[in-house]
This record gives C-alpha cells, sequence and structure tokens, in this order.
C-alpha cells in the first residue's frame, strides 16, 4: 500500500482489564478507499475501529500503547482534542441510533453543536446530507416527525445523513447492515460505492460478498492480531496466510 | 433404574388429597388476594371517612365560600372557614421550594450521572440517601434554630419565620428525591444516545445538554412531580419555620411574609379542636382538598414512570409521550413566561443589588456568549454543575454537624435510660426511645404479613389486568397519602370510631397504613428479581404454586424483602404526625403496660422541646441527635444488607 494514507497504526496495544482485546496491530489506512475489516467475532474489530475515534475512552479500565496517527499526526496522546478528531472522523454503529428527535434535528445536530446557528445553512445542509444519504424522498414530506418512526434501513441512512452533515474526513461503519434486509443492504452499499469519491471509509462486516462488493483494500484479524491486509481482490483470491484462506472459504474452527 | 415402576407416596396422590391440596392452594391464594386488596379497602376507608367528616362545613358555608374564602378564622366570634389563604399558602410554599430545589438537584443528578467517577459516586449516593433519611422533624427543628435565625439576621426583620425559610428548608427535603429520581432518568438513557453524539464531535456538555437531558426529560419531571408532593405533603417541618399567619402575602411576592400551609394547619388545630364541632368538620374538609391535590400530583408522576419504563421495555422505536415539535414549543412557552416572571419579580420585589447582579450575568451570557468557544462553555457548566453537587453536599454536612456537636454534649447513660424531668428540660428521654421502639415494631408487625401477602399475590397470583391495576393504583394512592391525613384517619378511624383511645395500638395501625406501600413495593421488587426459570424448573417437576413460591422463590428473596422492612421501620421511626393525634404523650415517667395506653414518641417530644418549651437547648440537640441515630441507623443496616446481598447474587 503505497498510495497515501490517512489512518495509520503502529504496535497498537489495547487491554481492557487483563484481557489483551488488541495485539501490536500496524495498519495503514488509504485516503477516498473502502477499507474492510474482517474476522470471527470478538476478534477486535468494532475495537479497532473504536480506537480512531477514541470512543473507547468512554469505557474504564483500558489501557492502549502503540501509535495512531491521522494525517501524520497523533491522536493518541492526552494533547489530542477528541471533540476536532471526532469531528474528522465520524462513525455510523451497527445498530441505528438516531437520537429521540425529529428526523430535520438529528441531521441538524452536528452542525449545531459545531456552531451553525443559520436556519437557511441549516436547511441547505439537512437537504444535502439527505440527499447525499439516499434518503432525502422518502423523508422530506416528514422532517419534523421523530426519528424513531422510521424503519431500520431509513433509520442507518438517517445515520449516515447525520454522520454526512458535520463533513468528516473518514467514515467509520461497524455492522452497518447487519440489522438491515437485502433491500435496504443493497440501498447501502450502493451508497458506499459513492461515498468513497468524498470519504474514506472503514467498514467492519461479517458479510465476506459484501466485503468482496463494497471494498478496495481488505484487513483480516483474529484474535486480536492483524493477520493480513492487502488489496481486497489479493485477499480474497491469493491470501498470503493460510489463516486467512481457511477463513474466506469458511474452513474455519 | 425403572422409573416406571417407582411408586410412592409422593408422586401418586389418591383423589382425597389431591381435592384437599387443590382446596389449600385456593385457600392461599384467597388469603392472599384479600391482603392485596387491603390496599384498596384502606384508600377507600380514608376517602370515606374523611368525606364523613368534613361533609358538613360544606353543608354549612357552601363549597365556593369554603375553597375561596379569604379568611381562615375558625376560633373568632364568628368563625371564619374560607382556605384560600392556606392553599395560596402550600402553591407559595411549594413553588419557592422548586425555585430552590430544582436547579441544585438537576446539577446533582448530571454530576452523579455523568460527571462522576464510580469512586465518587459510591460516596455520594449515600450521602443523598443520607439526606432523604433524616426526618422531618428534625429538619423542622434544624429550620427552626438555625436557619431562621440565619434569615432573621441576614434580612434585619423581627422574626425569620418565613415563607423564604420554609421554601428553603422544604427545597432541602425534596432534593433526594428530584436528584435520585431524575439520576436514574438519566442514567437509563440509551447508551447509543451518548455515543452517536459524542462520534459526531459533540463536547461532553454538549451531549449531556442536547441528547441526554432532553431525553430523559419526561422522567425529571416525573422526578419534580414527586418532589412537589413530598412538599405539598410535609407537615411537621413547614410547620415550625413558616410563621403559620393565614394570611396572603402582600404583595403577593413578598418572601419575607410568614404564610401556612393547609397541612400546617391540621398539625396546629387538629389537637385542640372539639370532635364534632364545625371546625373539627373544616379541617376534614381541608384533608380532602389536601389528599386530592396530592393524590392528583403522585397519581401523575407515576403515570409518567409507568410509561417511561413500558417504554423502555419495548424498546426505543415507541413513540415518546409528546412529539418532538410539542415539546420544543413547550420549551419556549416555559421559557418566555420564566423571563417574564423573573423580570416582574426583578422590578418589583427584589433588592436593587440582586436584580443588578441578575441582569449583569444575564446581558454578559446573552452578548459573550458567541464569543466563548464551546470548551468555555463546557468549563463553566461543569463549574456549575459541580458548584450545585457540592451545595447540596454542604447542606447535609451543615445539618449533621450542627445537630452531632451540640446533641452529643447531651449524650450520656443517664439520657438514654431515665425519665423526662421538668417538662424534659432535665433528665432522660428513655420512654420516647422505647415507646418509639415499641411503635415501629408494631407497625411493621402489622405491615409485613400485609406488604408480603399483597406483593406476592400481585407477582406469583395474577396477570397484569384490571384488578391488578386497581390494586397497584390503590398502593399509589396509599403511598401518594401525605402522613398528616394518616395521622386524621388514625384520629377519626381508629381512635374515635372504633373507640380504642389514643393508645400504642391506633399509633401502630396509623403506621402501619403509612408504610404498607414500601413494604408491598420492595417485596414485589425481590420477588421480581428472581428468574422465572426458578419458578419453572419447581413447576415442572409436579410442586404446586404456594410449594414453589414457599420453597423456591421465597428464600432468595428475603433479603430484599428485609430491607424493605427495615426501610420502613427507618421511616416509621421518624414521623410525628400520623402519630400526633393517635398515640402520644409528651411526658409520662413509665412506659405502657398495654397497647391501650398512650406512649411517648421520641419525634414528637423533640417536636414539643422545640417548640413549647423555653430553655431545653441541650436536652433538645440530644433528642435530636438520638433521633437520627436512630433512623440513620436503620437505614444503614438496610442499606448494608442491600449491598452484601446483592454481591452475594452477583458472586
Ligand atoms: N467493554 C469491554 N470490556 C471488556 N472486554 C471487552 C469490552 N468490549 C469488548 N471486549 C472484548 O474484546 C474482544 C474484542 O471485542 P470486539 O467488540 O472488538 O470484537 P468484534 O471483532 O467487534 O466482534 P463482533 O464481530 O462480534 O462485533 C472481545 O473478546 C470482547 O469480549
Ligand atoms: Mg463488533
Amino acid at each position: 500500500m503505497s498510495e497515501n494514507c490517512i489512518i495509520s497504526t503502529k504496535n497498537l496495544n489495547l487491554w481492557y482489564h487483563e484481557k489483551h482485546a488488541l495485539e501490536s496491530v500496524s495498519m495503514r489506512i488509504p485516503k477516498k478507499k473502502v477499507t474492510a475489516l474482517i474476522g470471527p467475532s470478538g476478534c477486535g474489530k468494532s475495537t479497532l475501529l473504536r480506537c480512531f475515534n477514541r470512543l473507547n475512552d468512554l469505557i474504564d479500565h483500558v489501557k492502549i500503547t502503540g501509535e495512531i496517527t491521522l494525517d501524520s499526526e497523533d491522536i493518541q496522546g492526552p494533547g489530542t482534542d477528541v471533540v476536532t478528531l471526532r469531528k474528522k472522523i465520524g462513525m455510523v454503529f451497527q445498530k441505528p441510533n438516531p437520537f429521540p428527535k425529529s428526523i430535520y434535528e438529528n441531521v441538524a445536530y452536528g452542525p449545531r453543536v459545531h456552531g451553525v446557528r443559520d436556519k437557511a445553512e441549516l436547511d441547505k445542509i439537512v437537504e444535502q446530507s439527505l440527499r447525499h444519504a439516499a434518503i432525502w424522498d422518502e423523508v422530506k414530506e416528514r422532517l419534523n416527525d421523530s426519528a424513531l418512526g422510521l424503519s431500520g434501513g431509513q433509520q442507518q441512512r438517517l445515520c449516515i445523513a447525520r454522520t454526512l452533515a458535520v463533513e468528516p474526513e473518514v467514515i467509520l461503519m461497524d455492522e452497518p447492515c447487519s440489522a438491515l434486509d437485502p433491500i435496504a443492504t443493497a440501498k447501502i452499499e450502493n451508497l458506499i460505492e459513492r461515498l468513497k469519491e468524498d470519504y474514506t471509509v472503514i467498514i467492519v462486516t461479517h458479510n465476506m460478498q459484501q466485503a468482496a462488493r463494497v471494498s478496495d483494500y481488505t484487513g483480516f484479524m483474529y484474535l486480536g492480531k492483524l493477520i493480513e491486509c492487502g488489496k481486497t481482490g489479493q485477499i480474497f483470491e491469493h491470501p498470503k496466510e493460510e489463516l486467512t484462506e481457511n477463513y474466506i472459504t469458511g474452513r474455519f474452527g | 433404574m425403572k422409573f416406571t415402576k417407582k411408586t410412592g407416596s409422593a408422586t401418586t396422590a389418591s383423589p382425597g388429597t389431591a381435592r384437599l391440596s387443590f382446596l389449600k392452594e385456593q385457600s392461599i391464594k384467597t388469603v392472599f388476594f384479600f391482603t392485596a386488596f387491603f390496599a384498596v379497602t384502606v384508600v377507600t376507608f380514608i376517602l370515606l371517612f374523611l368525606l364523613r367528616d368534613g361533609y358538613p362545613i360544606v353543608v354549612q358555608v357552601g363549597l365556593p365560600a369554603f375553597l375561596l374564602g379569604i379568611d381562615w378564622a375558625p376560633t373568632a366570634v364568628v368563625p371564619l372557614y374560607g382556605i384560600l389563604p392556606l392553599i395560596v399558602g402550600t402553591l407559595l410554599v411549594t413553588i419557592g421550594a422548586m425555585v430552590f430545589a430544582v436547579p441544585l438537584s438537576i446539577g446533582c443528578a448530571i454530576y452523579l450521572s455523568e460527571l462522576a467517577s464510580p469512586r465518587t459516586k459510591k460516596i455520594l449516593k449515600p450521602a443523598v440517601e443520607l439526606l432523604a433519611g433524616i426526618p422531618s422533624v428534625v429538619y423542622g427543628f434544624f429550620g427552626l434554630i438555625v436557619l431562621t435565625n440565619f434569615i432573621r439576621v441576614s434580612f434585619a426583620i423581627p422574626t425569620g419565620e418565613t415563607w423564604l425559610a420554609a421554601s428553603v428548608l422544604l427545597g432541602i427535603m425534596a432534593l433526594p428525591t428530584i436528584i435520585s429520581v431524575s439520576e436514574d432518568a438519566i442514567s437509563s438513557v440509551p447508551h447509543e444516545y451518548k455515543e452517536g453524539s459524542l462520534a459526531i464531535g459533540a463536547t461532553r456538555w454538549q451531549t449531556i445538554s442536547r441528547v441526554l437531558v432532553p431525553a430523559a426529560l419526561s422522567g425529571i419531571a416525573a422526578a419534580v412531580i414527586l418532589g412537589i408532593g413530598r412538599v405539598v405533603g410535609e407537615t411537621m417541618a413547614v410547620l415550625m419555620v413558616a410563621g403559620n399567619a393565614a394570611i396572603i402575602p402582600d404583595p403577593i411576592w413578598n418572601i419575607l411574609s410568614p404564610l401556612r400551609t393547609l397541612t400546617a394547619t391540621l398539625g396546629i388545630e387538629m389537637g385542640e379542636v372539639s370532635v364534632g364541632s364545625e371546625h373539627y368538620s373544616a379541617l376534614f374538609g381541608i384533608t380532602v382538598v389536601l389528599l386530592v391535590i396530592t393524590l392528583i400530583i403522585n397519581l401523575s408522576a407515576v403515570a409518567i414512570l409507568r410509561h417511561l419504563k413500558e417504554g423502555r421495555a419495548h424498546g426505543p422505536a415507541r413513540k415518546p409521550l409528546i412529539s418532538s415539535a410539542t415539546k420544543e414549543s413547550l420549551a419556549r412557552f416555559a421559557e418566555i413566561i420564566g423571563i417574564v416572571l423573573l423580570l416582574i419579580f426583578l422590578l418589583a420585589a427584589a433588592p436593587w443589588w440582586l436584580a443588578v447582579l441578575v441582569l449583569l450575568v444575564a446581558g454578559t451570557w446573552y452578548f459573550g456568549r458567541d464569543r466563548l468557544t464551546r470548551n468555555h462553555i463546557q468549563t463553566l457548566a461543569f463549574g456549575l454543575v459541580g458548584l450545585a453537587t457540592v451545595i447540596v453536599l454542604a447542606i447535609l454536612v451543615i445539618i449533621l454537624q450542627d445537630i452531632v456537636m451540640h446533641g452529643l454534649p447531651a449524650l450520656s447513660w443517664e439520657f438514654l435510660t431515665q425519665p423526662p424531668k421538668d417538662l424534659g428540660r432535665a433528665g432522660g428521654i428513655f420512654p420516647a426511645i422505647a415507646g418509639t421502639l415499641y411503635l415501629v415494631m408494631g407497625a411493621i408487625a402489622i405491615a409485613l404479613p400485609l406488604g408480603v401477602g399483597a406483593a406476592i399475590y400481585l407477582v406469583e397470583y395474577t396477570r397484569e389486568g384490571c384488578i391488578t391495576r386497581l390494586i397497584r393504583t390503590g398502593v399509589d394512592l396509599l403511598n401518594g397519602t401525605p402522613s398528616i391525613v394518616f395521622g386524621l384517619f388514625g384520629f377519626a378511624f381508629i381512635v374515635l370510631y372504633l373507640n380504642v383511645g389514643v393508645s400504642l395500638l391506633a399509633g401502630q395501625v396509623t403506621l402501619a397504613l403509612m408504610v404498607l406501600p414500601t413494604v408491598i413495593r420492595t417485596t414485589e421488587e425481590s420477588l421480581k428479581n428472581i428468574p422465572q426459570s426458578l419458578r419453572e424448573g419447581s413447576l415442572a417437576l409436579g410442586a404446586t404454586r404456594w410449594q414453589t413460591i414457599s420453597r423456591v422463590v421465597l428464600p432468595p428473596a428475603v433479603p430484599g424483602i428485609v430491607t424493605g422492612a427495615i426501610l420502613s421501620i427507618g421511616r416509621a421511626a421518624g414521623e410525628t404526625a400520623p402519630i400526633m393525634f393517635t398515640a402520644v404523650v409528651f411526658s409520662s415517667r413509665f412506659l405502657p403496660t398495654s397497647e391501650l395506653q398512650p406512649v411517648m414518641a421520641l419525634p414528637y417530644h423533640l417536636f414539643i422541646l422545640a417548640t413549647n418549651v423555653p430553655g431545653a437547648s441541650t436536652n433538645k440537640y440530644g433528642t435530636a441527635l438520638v433521633l437520627l441515630l436512630l433512623v440513620i441507623g436503620f437505614y444503614s443496616v438496610a442499606i448494608f444488607v442491600r449491598t452484601h446481598f446483592q454481591n452475594k447474587i452477583r458472586g
């Protein structure tokens, strides 16, 4: 991976209490590409993802060593402004988590907290983000309804719109389709396809076809270690490691 | 092994014994049903008796004149029975208490749920519980001696017994309720909302103020309503510090005016009124009004909380109680009203320096807001939230310190073991300690079987339906009934109607009715915590309902039930209003020899010493300290039992 990379980790280790959840992970995430993280349940994919936007800070008794950089700047040290960091690195969660507010307020929330007050500008951002997340047509008539009244797939796209509204550089997605049906999943996959024109996307998925379909690069994790990472085609067709091959072909455990 | 061949008395039963055990099961169920229905019966009885005794006054003066008459002068030559000043008094005290308590409580709740480290939390939560455990007569005593004095000196007025004093004191008493319920509401906002907001790059304060608190708003509203219920129903503390002049403050915002609440009127006049007179009936009329107000308050809080709980159980997809659009316009409306009220108050009533200060702060905020970065705002907000917490703690420390410092010198072996002399100025308080113990032991002996029976019926024998809803409503109503109402009911029903007389027994029964809802609630909780699989396991082996309950369900629930019982004992030990007219005498050298004699009791003794006996300073404090230690002792044991067994269950 010689292309210019946006996030990179070096010898990243993470412990929950005694549990060693990440073991010297060194990885480079290329800019404006889709990178997929795959691996069996409990191998540390979510943990790694949450290191990138420092969401692990919320959990007590977490210890982290090693280095993570965003645009060659360290984001792991205590001097990092996590708020600015999280503005640059958005996240979409496994379970759609719209706030118990109206659809409009959900999307406007991000710009508002970052200081946008002008109503016209907010309206514009909301519309753009909803359009970008391919949900505008479904909700434009009911922007003031509660977001909790949307279907799961709509909620997830709303959450993506909410993330887009703050114009991050990187979007982290932790199994964004696992709660959705095939149609909603297809919509989100198309969306990801378009997102990489402007954004760097890192997506965790359990679905091999999905990883193969949407990603440019793939990393395979196992028991807290990054076993292998490279171009998606190479990983799926000629994996270097036997573990990777076993996992991808389903001969596992 | 051949299971098929194994026959024994345990597995085969003749039709006769089967019929017998069926009868037994049915009768057990019936007994439990009656214990559960008891709460409904009591509520009905209370209402009937109060209405019966209050009705004549309405006939006499007419409902409008009673409710809206502006003169309360029941002992004048031409008696006047208008309770408007009392209603206004109750209203004003409540508003004042909420102005004081709501910002402090919400600040403290935010600190507890979002900012405090687990270790700080471990210290702070018991401190708040301690605040809840202080008996109201001890609050009243502290208010009378320290708070009114402070107000008298700082405002240079002849007496500090004012609306202000009452509101501050009752505000303090409402703190623990509002704090713990709002803290619970904020903590139970789904974690995903918090992560979602932080992941967008909101600061912690933005997350708290724009996502967590709005999401917890209904819970916080319920907390405030419960706090209001507590304030409206409080008797002893308000009676001791409000000045009790039955007037409407002039001008209406004069917070240094004395006033009188509905409850205080009952506390003051019930002891001196002749039974069956117009005045007597008027007091029962007041009780009915009070009961109706508190019932509305409590039922609405319960309704909100129940709605929330169900919403949580059904997942976040349920629509919120009020739509977000209405919520916003409501908030804006409240904001405008608040600002207008504040302005009126500042222009008309407040001392000039306060007005200038408030305007200055508001102006700085309004114009400086845009220049502050959100990190500054966060620092400021966290500072205020921390300040609120510190103030709450400081209040606790000041009260405890005052009572302990002044009370310790009074404590001696003699004080604890001798009867009082010279109207309590000298001698000890042994009969009062013993009397209080008699009262609470009797009360729990009555309430425990009834309460546990009711809880077993509600949890184990029924599905949710009409009957359980009726019973639950009865329990909720009982729970929200002010203690003075129990006192009056005990007096009218047990003392007079049943002709038991002022006696230990009457006091025990009255206190038992008061703590019954607590016992039912805590027992229900602990029964619900027993996993369903245990019951199914037992029933699948062919055990009957009652065998399952008595051998499998109840044993692990015992610690929870015991905790509830001890909490009830602590609560009962500190109450004055329910026993004031049913069970106590002020001074007696001897312990009662039968259930039908009156007793001394610590809270009542303290009340009389503080209000009617000049020059008993040391013994007052000594009594307050003993009462405080007794009640806190019960609460600590309860908390210990709870945490000890919780840890055990968790492994
Ligand atoms: N808050 C926590 N405290 C303690 N251990 C944790 C915590 N969160 C995760 N772990 C542990 O860390 C390991 C990695 O968890 P992680 O959630 O990153 O796995 P994952 O690869 O995302 O799995 P899945 O595919 O099931 O989502 C797991 O063994 C998990 O048990
Ligand atoms: Mg995961």
